[in-house]
């Protein structure tokens, strides 16, 4: 009796797990694709391109929300043992000498490359092929801000009328969040960039942990200011027919960053993977210009008029690979200390 | 004869509780053990630096003050909202009395992450609360900038805790016997002064019981800070241990820090237990209730309970009503006016294609609706089979019942981080990963099930266990005919809880997943991420349903007696 109703339970049970273990071996025959959470999110480029892609080749596409680029990154590198992922989308120029380090993947000199200007292919070694890039910049709700308080610096920004007025990301785990760090450190100097934080730290509304939740708080309405590109206006303009949402331009220039698309090198579906770069660095390079609001790196690529919208700063300011690879750890973590006390 | 049988019964006794303690152990200091390895082991060896150097690290401090600053302020803050309402409760009927005292479950029942997406919604910038207050008053900013601050995490903590203290406080004032009071009058001492020197001593160990479990459960908070905090400065523990571990790719780090949580949690349920034990012996319960019948004397009295009713009614149900209105609606674009709409219902049933998190919602539906059946199933047999020798023993506290409540000293997040730790030594697919999410659930879940459990196995009188044996049934057999049958409703309410804990686990669930894990909590944890709220109010109203039926379930079982 007792071992009858035992089994009985037992076989119950695993029953229960036979769909979860299909859905295993389902998605196992996709190519897997990290990217972050804005690019596969609802309003993001990446559902599309993957249906485009699966149209056009037959592959399938499984896009993984994996955070911010930062949060993507560290979770690729703790994946180390155990990986899971085929291509990675978007870990910036800004960051990438973690993955370089961490050897994780693996040279692809595409032939799209020939199409994409020298000065967009920020690693010589191709693990990262460049598939966007943009500026940093704060964007403004006009409808919750008159245009003569819209800020006109960085430093413009402690001034207490913007306080919980701006939205800020953390730089340990968005890359957004992490251009600005380096745009204050490019305008305000190692000396000078922790006291613009300090004041931050109570002027802001919050600081999330990702672009999206900062930008959806903005377009939420629960605050006027939000640290993004000067490219995020075109998608308000292509998409929703509003000039709403426009850029604040800052008289001392604005951080530039390209991001990159890499190939993994513990996958088991290079080919398939190399074929979704291709994509991305060529058919796919529209979509991603308008869903994702940057600029495209192609130069083939036709720029729509929503691109109008998008103001070009005076000033690209950058920083050398070298120096911020050297740097970066220490930078966040003094941005820790004076950001929690 | 009879000594060789009583041996019989009492090896079965023994033995039937064996499986349930390894498997128990097994899944709760298996993943401690990781967790505590990484925090001890570096590269030379066992070594006390990593330990060293997390906690001289300022930040670290900060964070541990922080949490505990933010604990006692909620604590603070409960016991100032709950006591006027178990004053009220104790002393007067009136009018939706009942209806508070049964809201008062709500915190036991509903999710973290539900909280703080109802929270999100009623009170945020362009919530439903201020937007009512902006119609109502012609505003043109939102008066309450309550959102995104240290007051929100505070007023959260508040809105989860008040009711336990109210609850806790009012039933043990309500069996408090009258006499000493009465003594108090007759010798001249006013009401106000009675109040202060006879009650209020009278009723300490009940607040300090109460105020102490939700001084622990603001300690261990981990969806709320998540989402309500931001940025460094409000940062608690447990949040730090999932960002170390998850976001920051240093789980080493957050092995470390998860000591001083236990450390803290362990000391907090060792004091809450003594409280407890007080609380038993101080007084001596009055079998009546005192006075409660009577109707408020005055008319500020009235309008007091009246108020007390309707704002803590409003402050209760507004977020858990606003998720449910809210999933209705959608916006046809990004920034255009929301309208009634059952986009997100057709969305989560794939009636509709969707994109991104939404379209993972119907695989994070039935996701969830396994897992959780898996741990209902598996963790009632455990929890009974522990009870069935922990009502043999004589004393209570006995080894057994403190091992069935060991997984309440470790926080949700730190048996995430354990588990994480052991996905990330193994190779296997999705049903490895599965299986260690209902792993984590079964060890959350069974300190719950085994108390729903236990306390009915009490209520059954050993005499019929013996009278069975006397007729000559075995041990097994009177196992079956008269333990089975009279527990089959505690079964099946630990068998409800268990399922509703498991589709509302949020923190272990969230720390432990890698991306290709996804449940119910999880998507909505995404959804409020990227601002589809009202997805993520579709998804919540599924879990209120789940928690109505747990609410049902548990004043149903509240209300009935058997055994008798």
């Amino acid at each position: 009796m007792k071992k009858h109703q035992f089994v009985c339970v037992l076989v119950a049970i695993l029953s229960l797990f036979i769909p979860l273990t299909a859905q295993g071996v389902q998605e196992q025959q996709e190519l897997v694709v990290y990217a972050y959470d804005s690019f596969t999110g609802d309003w993001g480029p990446g559902p599309v391109l993957a249906e485009q892609f699966e149209e056009e080749t037959g592959i399938k596409v499984n896009l993984v929300s994996s955070g911010d680029g930062m949060e993507m990154m560290n979770k690729l590198i703790s994946e180390a043992n155990n990986p899971w992922a085929d291509v990675v989308v978007g870990i910036s120029d800004d960051m990438a000498s973690k993955i370089y380090k961490a050897g994780l993947l693996e040279p692809y000199k595409s032939e799209a490359l020939s199409e994409i200007p020298s000065f967009l292919h920020f690693d010589p070694t191709y693990q990262l092929l460049p598939f966007d890039y943009g500026n940093f910049a704060f964007v403004v709700d006009t409808e919750a801000m008159d245009s003569d308080m819209v800020p006109t610096s960085l430093a413009s920004l402690t001034d207490p009328i913007y306080r919980d007025k701006v939205i800020l990301i953390d730089p340990r785990t968005s890359s957004v969040g992490l251009g600005l760090l380096l745009w204050t450190i490019e305008v305000f100097g190692e000396e000078g960039y922790l006291s613009w934080w300090e004041i931050m730290k109570d002027q802001a509304l919050t600081i999330t942990d990702g672009w999206s939740s900062a930008y959806g708080l903005f377009t939420e309405g629960e605050a006027p200011l939000v640290l993004s590109y000067t490219t995020s206006p075109v998608y308000h303009v292509t998409y929703e027919d509003t000039t709403r949402y426009q850029v604040a331009l800052f008289e001392e220039g604005h951080s530039t960053t390209i991001e990159g698309v890499g190939l993994l090198a513990s996958s088991n579906k290079k080919d398939e993977a190399r074929q979704f770069i291709d994509f991305i660095l060529t058919k796919g390079q529209l979509t991603i210009a308008i869903a994702n609001s940057m600029y495209p790196v192609n130069s083939k690529t036709e720029l729509p008029d929503a691109f109008n919208y998008a103001p070009k700063p005076e000033k690209n300011l950058s920083m050398d690979s070298e120096t911020l690879a050297k740097n970066l750890d220490r930078w966040l973590t003094e941005w820790t200390q004076v950001m929690s006390k | 004869m009879r000594e060789n049988n009583s041996i019989q019964y009492r090896r079965f006794y023994r033995t039937m509780p064996i499986p349930s303690m390894v498997v128990l152990l097994m899944l709760f200091f298996v993943p401690l053990f990781f967790t505590l390895s990484s925090a001890f082991i570096t590269e030379e060896g066992f070594s006390f630096s990593r330990i060293i150097s997390v906690f001289s690290d300022p930040y670290t401090q900060r964070i541990m003050g922080f949490t505990l600053l933010q604990a006692t302020l909620s604590t603070l803050a409960s016991l100032a909202v709950a006591l006027p309402g178990a004053y009220l409760i104790a002393t007067y009927s009136f009018k939706g009395k009942r209806m508070i005292l049964a809201l008062s479950t709500i915190p036991f029942v509903i999710p973290s992450i539900l909280v703080v997406l109802g929270f999100v919604i009623f009170f945020g910038n362009n919530g439903f609360l201020n937007r009512a207050l902006m119609a109502l008053f012609q505003l043109e900013e939102p008066p309450l900038k309550i959102l995104y601050s240290f007051p929100a995490i505070i007023l959260a903590h508040t809105f989860y805790n008040f009711p336990i203290i109210m609850n806790l406080v009012s039933s043990y004032w309500e069996h408090m016997d009258e006499n000493c009071e009465a003594a108090s009058w007759t010798l001249g001492a006013n009401k106000v002064r009675t109040f202060f020197s006879i009650t209020l001593p009278r009723l300490i160990p009940a607040i300090v019981s109460s105020a102490s479990l939700v001084f622990l459960f603001c300690f261990n908070s981990f969806a709320i800070i998540l989402v309500l905090g931001g940025g460094p400065q409000f940062t608690t523990m447990e949040v730090e241990i999932y960002r170390q571990a998850r976001m920051m790719g240093n789980p080493a780090a957050a092995s470390a820090l998860s000591l001083f949580s236990i450390l803290i949690t362990s000391l907090l349920l060792l004091w809450y237990n003594a409280t407890q034990k007080k609380l038993g012996q101080s007084e001596t319960y009055s079998t009546s209730h005192r006075k409660a019948e009577k109707r408020p004397a005055t008319l500020v009295g009235s309008v007091l309970a009246f108020l007390y009713t309707i704002i803590s009614f409003l402050f209760i149900l507004g977020p858990i009503v606003s998720v449910v209105v809210r999933s209705f609606m959608a916006a046809p674009s990004r920034s255009a006016q929301e309208v009634f709409s059952l986009k997100w219902y057709r969305q989560l049933l794939s009636l509709e294609h969707a994109t991104g998190h939404m379209g993972s919602a119907l695989g994070a539906l039935t996701n969830s609706l396994l897992i959780a059946l898996a741990v209902a199933v598996l963790t009632v047999p455990l929890a009974l089979t522990l009870s069935l020798a922990i009502r043999r023993k004589k004393h209570t506290n006995s080894f057994l019942e403190l091992a069935g409540m060991l997984p309440m000293t470790v926080s949700s997040v730190i048996i995430g981080l354990g588990y994480y730790l052991i996905a990330s030594r193994l190779r296997g697919g999705l049903a490895l990963s599965y299986t260690l999410v209902v792993l984590a659930h079964l060890v959350i879940a069974i300190p719950f099930v085994l108390r729903t459990i236990l306390p009915e196995y009490r209520k059954i009188p050993l005499t019929y266990m013996h009278s069975s044996l006397t007729l000559g049934a075995g041990p097994f057999r009177t196992f079956l005919s008269i333990e089975l049958p009279l527990l089959k409703g505690a079964m099946f309410t630990g068998a409800i809880f268990a399922f509703a804990l498991s589709m509302g686990e949020f923190n272990a669930t969230l720390t432990l997943a890698n991306s290709s894990i996804i449940t119910l909590p999880v998507v909505m944890y995404r959804l409020i991420g990227s601002y589809n709220f009202q997805g993520a109010c579709a998804l919540g109203t599924i879990l209120i349903a789940v928690s109505v039926l747990v609410f049902i379930v548990s004043e149903f079982a509240r209300g009935g007696t058997y055994g008798r």
